[in-house]
């Protein structure tokens, strides 16, 4: 298959991650590299529950980065493919794999056109990574695509309330809102990247055109003073009394 | 009828209430349009509803039973019901001046005296969906619908309700409360109790009873709309910005 043409937003994503990722994992790797566990708080899959069973599913993570959560799957008997946007990412992700003397696919795309088969995969996952910086109507369909029926899409992510309440000038969240609802799509981050958020009945009619039952909607609240590279101590104890990071489970039927 | 507390409470304030709001039912049963909300969105505009010739339809908390009368003259067997008997009473006057005849019971609908497997279609506006406790009706919901069946009502909006002002008074843009434990609200000018749970609550609130998620429909005060009477809900130049209103669909899985 060739590769599909990116969009802007992507191409601009792309150059962004390319630049920061020795940074990203500077401030972030090892705190994430400590096995299944999610988001902003690397809140355990054992106690989220998530995935379910990985063990033999064909699994493809979206934004994988340097792959923790694919080298954590594969150790669980799971088949992974890890793709991202940035070559960068995934030389840090290979680069690991060899270290850890793990191996599986490695993908350099935008999950808004993923080079794959349709119905390849089991389950299809993101703990932020794409679903932040991929424009939701054109990655949902295509997690869609790629899912066997059956199949479950988890993903985490930001949340509209933390948007709306993000304080442009001070770059922190407040307690108040600030930006329209009715607006949210996508975000032109001062530091030049591009993200995206929709309202919570747009991400819920985007998976139903797509064909996805909703199974559940996990709001993380984090464990008080609960450790983050992520997000200041102030943010997380913002994040006590409001969503800032939530998980979406849906099923393709 | 074994009512909950907070049951007791919310009939003993729309007793009180059912005055002011039997003057406003005969404009509302007047209208022939379907309409949902204090910015009356046309439901010809939003879908929210099913085809509801020849469906049997209960109306959860109906109050004066405007909406249970549209529903009727599109050829709905519909019943109404709510806990206020002062409430049934202006929905019994006005099915007198209007002609139009429908089931009226009164019952909380946390505790409906029907039989299961019954309608094909639950709905609720300023209703049960906001005085009555979501653990309790949402499963009486789930249990009286046919497999198949729908339910639709309208919240307040979620953002709102993190907003909303102890005083009756509209919102500004300050959030006021968490939003992690949303359930029960009681509020110093008023004497109800209300319910309004976040996003992921009530998804594993229909999941636990069988409901699949069909859509939520945040409501936007269309542009140029004009201030309503409601001392507490938000105001056109808010509810530009935010939902100040949801409406939920739901289905029961066949």
């Amino acid at each position: 298959m060739t590769a599909p043409d990116l969009t802007e937003h992507a191409r601009r994503n792309r150059e962004f991650w390319d630049g920061q990722s020795a940074d990203y994992d500077e401030r972030n790797a090892r705190f994430i590299e400590r096995g299944m566990a999610w988001g902003l708080w690397q809140i355990p899959e054992s106690e989220l529950q998530v995935l379910g069973e990985v063990s033999d599913k064909d699994v493809l993570e979206l934004g994988c980065g340097a792959a923790e959560w694919s080298r954590s799957l594969a150790r669980a008997g799971a088949r992974p493919v890890g793709l991202d946007n940035s070559e960068a990412r995934l030389e840090r992700a290979r680069a690991a794999n060899a270290e850890a003397g793990l191996e599986f696919p490695l993908l350099h795309a935008s999950a808004e056109a993923i080079p794959l088969e349709d119905a390849s995969f089991d389950v299809v996952m993101a703990d932020w990574g794409a679903p932040t910086f991929a424009d939701p109507y054109l990655f949902v369909p295509e997690v869609a695509r790629v899912l066997r029926p059956g199949g479950l899409f988890a993903f985490s992510g930001g949340v509209p309330i933390e948007w709306l309440c993000f304080d442009e000038e001070a770059d922190t969240v407040s307690d108040r809102l600030q930006r329209t609802y009715f607006d949210l799509h996508r975000w032109e981050t001062p530091e030049g990247s591009v993200e995206f958020m929709i309202p919570m009945g747009e991400w819920i009619r985007l998976f139903r055109r797509t064909g996805f039952v909703i199974e559940d909607l996990i709001e993380v609240q984090p464990p008080e003073g609960a450790a983050s590279t992520y997000r200041s101590a102030e943010e997380t104890a913002w994040a006590r009394s409001w969503p800032m990071e939530q998980i979406w489970k849906v099923r393709k039927p | 009828m074994n009512l909950t507390e907070h049951a007791q409470q919310n009939r003993e304030a729309w007793t009180a209430l059912a005055p002011e709001y039997a003057q406003n039912a005969e404009r509302a049963w007047s209208q022939e349009e379907i309409t949902w909300g204090v910015w009356q969105i046309p439901e010809a505009d939003i879908h929210a509803l099913p085809d509801v010739a020849g469906k049997d339809v209960i109306e959860l908390g109906c109050g004066t039973a405007y909406i249970s009368a549209w529903l009727a003259r599109r050829g709905a067997r519909v019943t109404g019901v709510d806990v206020t008997p002062a409430q049934l009473e202006t929905a019994r006057a006005m099915q007198a001046q209007f002609g139009l005849d429908f089931a009226l019971l009164e019952a909380s609908a946390e505790d409906v005296p029907l039989p299961g497997a019954s309608f094909d279609l639950a709905v609720s506006e300023y209703g049960a969906s906001i005085w009555a406790d979501p653990y309790l009706w949402v499963p009486e919901a789930a249990r009286l619908l046919r497999p198949g069946g729908e339910l639709v009502f309208l919240v307040n909006g979620t953002i709102f309700m993190l907003a909303a002002q102890e005083q009756e008074i509209p919102p500004d843009e300050q959030l006021r409360r968490p939003y992690f434990g949303m359930h029960r609200f009681e509020w110093p000018d008023d004497d109800g109790v209300d319910f309004h749970l976040g996003y992921g609550d009530w998804i594993r609130l229909f999941r636990a009873n069988g409901l699949e998620v069909e859509d939520l429909i945040e409501l936007r005060a269309p542009e140029g709309a004009a201030r309503h009477r409601y001392d507490a809900l938000p105001q056109p130049e808010w509810a530009r910005r935010w939902p100040s209103e949801e409406i939920w669909r739901v289905r029961k899985v066949a």
